[in-house]
């Protein structure tokens, strides 16, 4: 997460860990795992902003100097109309990967806010646990980071600008990515 | 029929299976009958091992995804890991990712740059072609005890390149590239050879499934399936409401098992020309033969395999319900983990020649269409999962899948191209001329092949 030179009146300790502001984007962390886990996908499209990008690059295993290993080549590269398209075909019934559904939880923990460019604008970053099962399968899980950037368009109401997924596997051990992150 | 049981004594020692059945009898491409015990089955799978990824050609990487001298690339050869490296003199290598000493992984990132290789374990230090520059300790060592010049790193025993695609053999013995792709080159070469030179573009996504890896492979040949499966994009306007749609085409068998689709696509201007933009069509004529490039302009989709498991997709979709449909190459590899699951390999590729605004639409509407999170494979994997899960049991293992499809068929001899030819694409001719050729591989006599010999390497370019 970069951290943020243009404050623009959000002082930093604005954003720490207990402060009204940390409660208030945590709630709404919380709203929108809760509808990605109650298969509310409908509702949860209505979060994203209209120039939104959604992206998990994929990761490589690369020796210590060469960095984290993400890659230009991504598993999720995504707007608006995309994730719309990936909402409307679930919705569909025919979708067989995801009908009958996967049962899913979003666990988030280590949220950490910054004050973004803009004065609406939050950089948001956050481990994630997603574990998945469907039928009779043993859970598969993800895990990593995800950095947001949320966009304040009223009191405790926020709009998904960006969401990178960064996750840890580089070989993803899971049937297909039918579940959002 | 669609129960058909099927099952038959053992013909030959070699070939029964420890249900007593022989798989000569339980495998009938030519009847359209394969078991299903061939799916899920530990013995089959451990033949499989020997006499098909021991031995056969395998897909390792593209020439583009090492462009200099020192890049590596981690791999396999069939189910074995590999280097593959360009090396200082710049030609492509591959190896055995193990070292001579104790087979501890050498390279141990999946992409590497390196003037040398050194085991992490006790230092053994290889040059990028392969030679044993030092080991541990070396003056521990007594009089020939230690003979460096016999202990370079394995080699791949056959390597081979064409249109930038490396392959590899464990099995000294194996034709030569050339002549085990045979009259697939007439069709590689409209492929990855239409505008000039195609490149790979950056890292494979890579993920494993809980299915046969023949699943797969069955699939990347199947155009029927493709209304059905793909049923929620008929639904959103994405495919073409005709389940006919994916048919207006033909299927071509060749020789060593290789099999191809040419598919036309609706009869609009961006379903011409395999999906390629405009300005490129002109250079089908530069680059390929006149009855190359008409198929390459009549033509929307194409799928094909380099038996056994490497394939190419050439499609044209949009990526979402508000874009216009654009052309798409994805390169796929399966790699069996085990009898039930395999590591699937997906590739974006595209010409160098084309427009940087292509270039970035094509490759958004692959990663919304293909790979693990694909709106199209999804729904894919699961069929593959679920065929594989209900193929387990004994009773499932009685029973033959159908696969008879266009049986009575009369070839085409109008089609321009080698090989027999169909026309109309729904049929299963193409996945019987796989099963057949995976049926004379697994009868073929065991044999050990010699040991490390060096490679006969191709020269890069």
């Amino acid at each position: 997460m970069s951290a943020a030179p243009h404050s623009a009146g959000v002082p930093a300790d604005a954003c720490a860990a207990g402060t009204p502001l940390y409660g208030e984007i945590l709630g709404f962390l919380y709203r929108e795992a809760a509808l990605l886990d109650n298969n509310e996908y409908g509702a949860w499209i209505e979060l994203c902003a209209e120039d939104i990008h959604y992206v998990m690059p994929v990761r490589t295993t690369q020796v210590r100097a060469r960095g984290p290993g993400f890659e230009q080549v991504s598993f999720f590269d995504e707007n608006i109309h995309s994730l719309r398209t990936r909402v409307a075909r679930l919705e569909t019934g025919s979708a067989w990967a995801e009908t009958p559904p996967s049962r899913t939880r979003h666990f988030l923990t280590n949220v950490l806010v910054q004050a973004g460019e803009r004065p609406d604008e939050f950089a948001v970053a956050a481990n994630f646990l997603v574990t998945r099962t469907r039928a009779e399968q043993a859970y598969q899980m993800f895990a990593g980071r995800r950095e947001d950037l949320l966009r304040r368009v009223a009191p405790s109401e926020y709009r998904i600008a960006r969401r990178r997924i960064l996750v840890d596997q580089t070989v993803i051990t899971s049937t297909n990515l039918s579940v959002l992150f | 029929m669609a129960n058909e049981r099927i099952s038959g004594k053992a013909s030959q020692p070699g070939m029964r299976l420890a249900s007593g059945e022989d798989l000569e009898q339980i495998v009938r491409p030519a009847e359209g009958l394969i078991s299903r015990r061939i799916f899920a089955d530990p013995e089959v799978y451990e033949r499989e091992l020997e006499q098909i990824f021991g031995r056969a050609w395998f897909f390792i990487g593209h020439e583009s995804e090492i462009p200099e001298r020192g890049d590596i690339v981690a791999r396999q050869c069939g189910v074995d890991p590999v280097i593959l490296v360009r090396d200082q003199a710049g030609v492509v290598r591959a190896f055995l990712n193990s070292c001579r000493h104790r087979g501890m992984r050498l390279c141990r990132a999946d992409r590497d740059h390196a003037t040398a290789l050194r085991c992490p374990y006790h230092g053994w230090t290889y040059s990028t072609s392969g030679e044993l520059l030092a080991a541990s300790s070396e003056h521990h060592y007594g009089p020939g005890e230690l003979d460096k010049a016999q202990l370079g790193l394995i080699p791949v025993a056959r390597l081979g390149s064409y249109r930038g695609l490396v392959f590899g053999s464990w099995d000294p013995a194996a034709p030569s590239l050339e002549e085990w792709l045979g009259d697939m080159r007439w069709y590689l070469d409209i492929i990855f050879g239409r505008t000039g030179e195609i490149e790979f573009v950056g890292v494979p996504q890579i993920w494993d499934v809980e299915c046969s890896w023949k699943f797969a492979t069955d699939n990347f040949t199947d155009n029927f399936h493709v209304y059905w499966t793909h049923q929620s994009l008929v639904e959103l306007g994405m495919l073409p409401s005709d389940p006919d749609f994916a048919s207006h085409g033909h299927m071509v068998t060749l020789d060593n098992g290789h099999i191809l689709h040419f598919v036309q696509g609706p009869p609009m201007e961006a379903f011409q020309g395999l999906g390629l933009p405009k300005s490129l069509w002109p250079r089908f004529a530069e680059h390929l033969s006149p009855a190359q490039a008409r198929i390459a302009q009549a033509h929307g989709y194409s799928a094909g395999t380099m038996w056994p498991n490497f394939h190419w997709l050439q499609l044209v979709t949009a990526g979402d319900t508000k874009s216009e449909p654009v052309g798409i190459l994805n390169l796929r590899l399966e790699v069996p983990l085990s009898p039930t699951r395999t590591r699937m390999y997906s590739w974006f590729a595209i010409d160098k020649a084309a427009p940087a605004g292509y270039r970035k639409t094509s490759y958004e509407t692959y990663v919304r269409c293909f790979g693990p999170s694909g709106i199209f494979d999804q729904d894919d994997m699961e069929n593959w999962e679920e065929c594989t899960a209900a193929a387990r049991g004994p009773a499932a293992k009685r029973y033959a899948l159908h696969h008879k499809m266009g049986l009575a068929r009369p070839t085409d001899a109008t089609w321009a191209g080698p090989g027999i030819a169909y026309a109309d694409s729904y049929g299963e001719m193409t996945q019987r001329a796989w099963y057949a050729e995976w049926l004379r591989r697994m009868r073929q006599p065991a044999h050990a092949p010699t040991a490390v010999q060096r490679p006969r390497v191709t020269a890069a370019s």
